[in-house]
């Protein structure tokens, strides 16, 4: 059921060959493996999933399965199911042979590709709603019988386009839930689109992020956080913290002081800038030392932010510039961290913020 | 500075929410108007229909009297002894094979159309409902002329003008069934392992066979109805309901036999748009009785 699926120089114009929409992606899944393709929208994830689909005929490189390329081979040929972000149940067909459908364009005998579709309505657990029609069913429902759909059909890979972005949060939490009960079942190679930092996160092994039709990094979802190839990756992982400055014998010097690279890494010289994580910054008592790893900068609240269970803070470093706190004398560095919301943190409190060295980074500018 | 608004007190006044909502509840007053329309609309199409059954057993109706003054069916007789049932055949056939071949026509022009892969899509558009502007009577004039230069078969002839007039109407249908046609359930079939042609008879067609049947309805009605073209190119070689209608209703003292072969004429397309109410609608929907264990509301995703 579960192939190897490698891409290479993926290319994909649509109108402006200036702009191609899918520009050299290039990566490959293990048999079994799930990657999430992630971007913003129009960074070219849904033509590079329509495009191993062969829905979409790439104009330059090459797609192989379990090494075998595919350029020419019709979708149908090619051994792999897609779930789109509508469920597109086929209405005129009842819940079972919906899921009967693969079996049944394969040529099977009617009664065989029932049963053989009873069993993965009972994978989804919707076992008994067979003979419904396909409006009788909610929502999560749907997305359940359209996953059983395309498993029935015995892909190669499973391609997943934003399968889960139209349910709630509940719902969604649920089919990841599922998602992870078949991936230890049947082991699918499973290549998903999702707009959803949180969802990749959840789902996936490693991480494809697009921008704009351009492979930027192919890591592990871990390693996208704490070890972005550049800025715009640790900013479209949510990265908020950027301290622009230069690396001088493996110490990045900025405005907020000296922050050696983590032990066993080293960081190539010259100008660059740190990035770290909000979620990776401590916020200790003011004139709290650091320990061992950590850098320790004196700061202010300038701001606070409530993000539900946590509290956003803007917090701007004390500098020999600008040694007193007060607020107009403070530089425009800034740092921001996350906190529980019950730290009693107010805006022109101050304090120490530990920063971990390795959670830093520094990519070029 | 916050807006002050205590909880529980409603921004806008309770009487203009149901104000607003009101619009989709009928007006004091209107059910009784609804009522009224629809028993004029009845009688409109109904009356003329009691003329008609009372003439069709009728033998004489002579006309101070309210009702027919002699009752029977000579009328029937008549038209039957004059060739009413081959003529009758002869429609029929007419209407279908003009359905059949301007509905996938129609159909083949629409999604073309729809999916937007026509050059000059509105010139096209235009041309294809061009019939329907042009009097039939001026098109058929000089087409006869051609027709006959190039030996076409008179019924052939009749035949591949009338599917012509009809594409106007298979078309614009067909488009509204596209237009709410989803290309994705055909690919999302493609990947599932559908060849071409198992994606046609097993997604394409069901989900479009609502749109198909009130196109091939509306064509056969064409075929089923037509009297210029079948009288001008046919030139009488073809002779069809219409066309027998047509002639004793020119003449005198033929009331009855106009009669019975009208209410004829009627009968096909009634039984035609019965079994497309009864057919022609979407899928089966959410009559489901059972337990539903919806985890989500109503109508959210």
């Amino acid at each position: 059921m579960s192939a190897s699926l490698t891409l290479d120089s993926l290319v994909k114009v649509f109108d402006d060959p200036a702009r191609p929409a899918v520009d050299g992606v290039s990566f490959a899944v293990a048999p079994g493996e799930c990657l999430a393709i992630l971007g913003p929208s129009g960074s070219g994830k849904s033509t590079v999933l329509r495009s191993i689909a062969g829905l979409d005929v790439p104009s330059a490189g090459r797609i192989l399965v379990d090494g075998t390329d595919v350029a020419g081979l019709a979708p149908e040929r090619r051994g792999m199911a897609m779930v789109f972000q509508r469920p597109l149940l086929f209405p005129h067909l009842s819940v079972l042979d919906n899921v009967a459908f693969a079996a049944t364009v394969a040529g099977q005998p009617k009664r065989e590709a029932r049963a053989d579709a009873t069993q993965f309505l009972e994978l989804v657990q919707l076992a008994g709603f067979g003979s419904r029609p396909v409006t009788a069913l909610s929502g999560g429902q749907e997305q359940r019988v359209a996953l059983a759909r395309a498993l029935a059909a015995r892909p190669r890979v499973l391609l997943l386009d934003e399968p889960f972005s139209a349910l709630d949060p509940q719902l969604r939490g649920d089919m990841h839930v599922l998602l992870a009960a078949i991936r230890a079942q049947l082991a699918p190679t499973v290549v998903m689109v999702t707009h959803d930092r949180d969802e990749a996160a959840v789902v996936a092994d490693r991480v494809a992020l697009l921008q704009r039709g351009r492979l930027l990094q192919h890591d592990t979802v871990e390693r996208l956080y704490t070890r972005p190839d550049s800025l715009e990756v640790s900013r479209l992982m949510g990265g908020r913290n950027e301290l622009p400055g230069t690396v001088i014998g493996g110490v990045h010097r900025s405005a907020a002081g000296g922050v050696p690279a983590p032990e066993g890494e080293t960081w190539a010289e010259g100008s660059g800038v740190l990035v770290v994580r909000q979620e990776a910054l401590q916020v200790a008592a003011a004139g709290a030392s650091a320990p061992e790893g950590f850098v320790a900068l004196a700061v202010v609240v300038a701001d606070r932010r409530a993000r539900g269970p946590r509290a956003e803070l803007e917090l701007a470093v004390i500098t020999d510039d600008a040694p007193d706190a007060r607020p107009d004398s403070l530089g425009s560095t800034r740092l921001l961290a996350e906190v529980p919301a019950s730290r009693p943190l107010a805006v022109g409190d101050r304090a120490t913020v530990l920063v971990p060295r390795s959670a830093c980074t520094v990519v070029a500018g | 500075m916050a807006m002050m608004i205590p909880y529980g007190q409603r921004i806008t006044p309770d009487d203009r929410t149901t104000t607003s909502r009101g619009l989709m509840r009928p007006r004091p007053g209107g059910r009784a108007l609804r009522v009224a329309v629809a028993t004029v609309l009845a009688l409109w199409f109904a009356l003329p229909l009691v003329p008609l059954l009372l003439w069709a057993v009728a033998n004489r109706w002579s006309f101070p009297a309210p009702l027919p003054t002699a009752w029977g069916v000579d009328g029937l007789v008549t038209a039957l002894e004059q060739g009413a049932a081959p003529a009758f055949g002869r429609s029929l056939l007419l209407g279908l094979a003009v359905a059949a071949i301007a509905t996938p026509l129609g159909a083949l022009a629409a999604r073309a159309l729809t999916r937007g892969i026509v050059p000059a899509p509105r010139l096209v558009s235009a041309l294809l409902l061009a019939p329907l502007a042009l009097p039939a009577f001026v098109a058929v004039m000089g087409l006869t002329v051609l027709l006959l230069r190039a030996r076409v078969p008179a019924t052939l002839a009749v035949l591949l003008l009338l599917v012509a007039a009809a594409l106007p109407y298979t078309v614009y249908t067909m488009r509204v069934a596209y237009a709410a046609h989803d290309l994705a359930y055909e690919e999302e079939a493609r990947t599932l392992g559908a060849s071409r042609l198992a994606v046609l008879v097993r997604v394409h067609l069901p989900l479009v066979a609502p749109g198909l049947a009130r196109a091939a309805f509306l064509a056969f009605l064409v075929g089923w109805s037509d009297y210029v073209v079948t009288v001008l190119v046919g030139g009488g070689s073809l002779v069809t309901l219409p066309l027998l209608v047509g002639s004793y209703a020119a003449g005198v003292g033929n009331e009855a036999i106009v009669a019975v072969l009208s209410l004829g004429a009627i009968v096909p397309p009634l039984v035609l748009l019965l079994a497309l109410g009864r057919f022609g609608r979407r899928y089966p929907t959410a009559r489901f009785t059972g337990p539903t264990p919806s985890r989500s509301p109503k109508g959210s995703p």
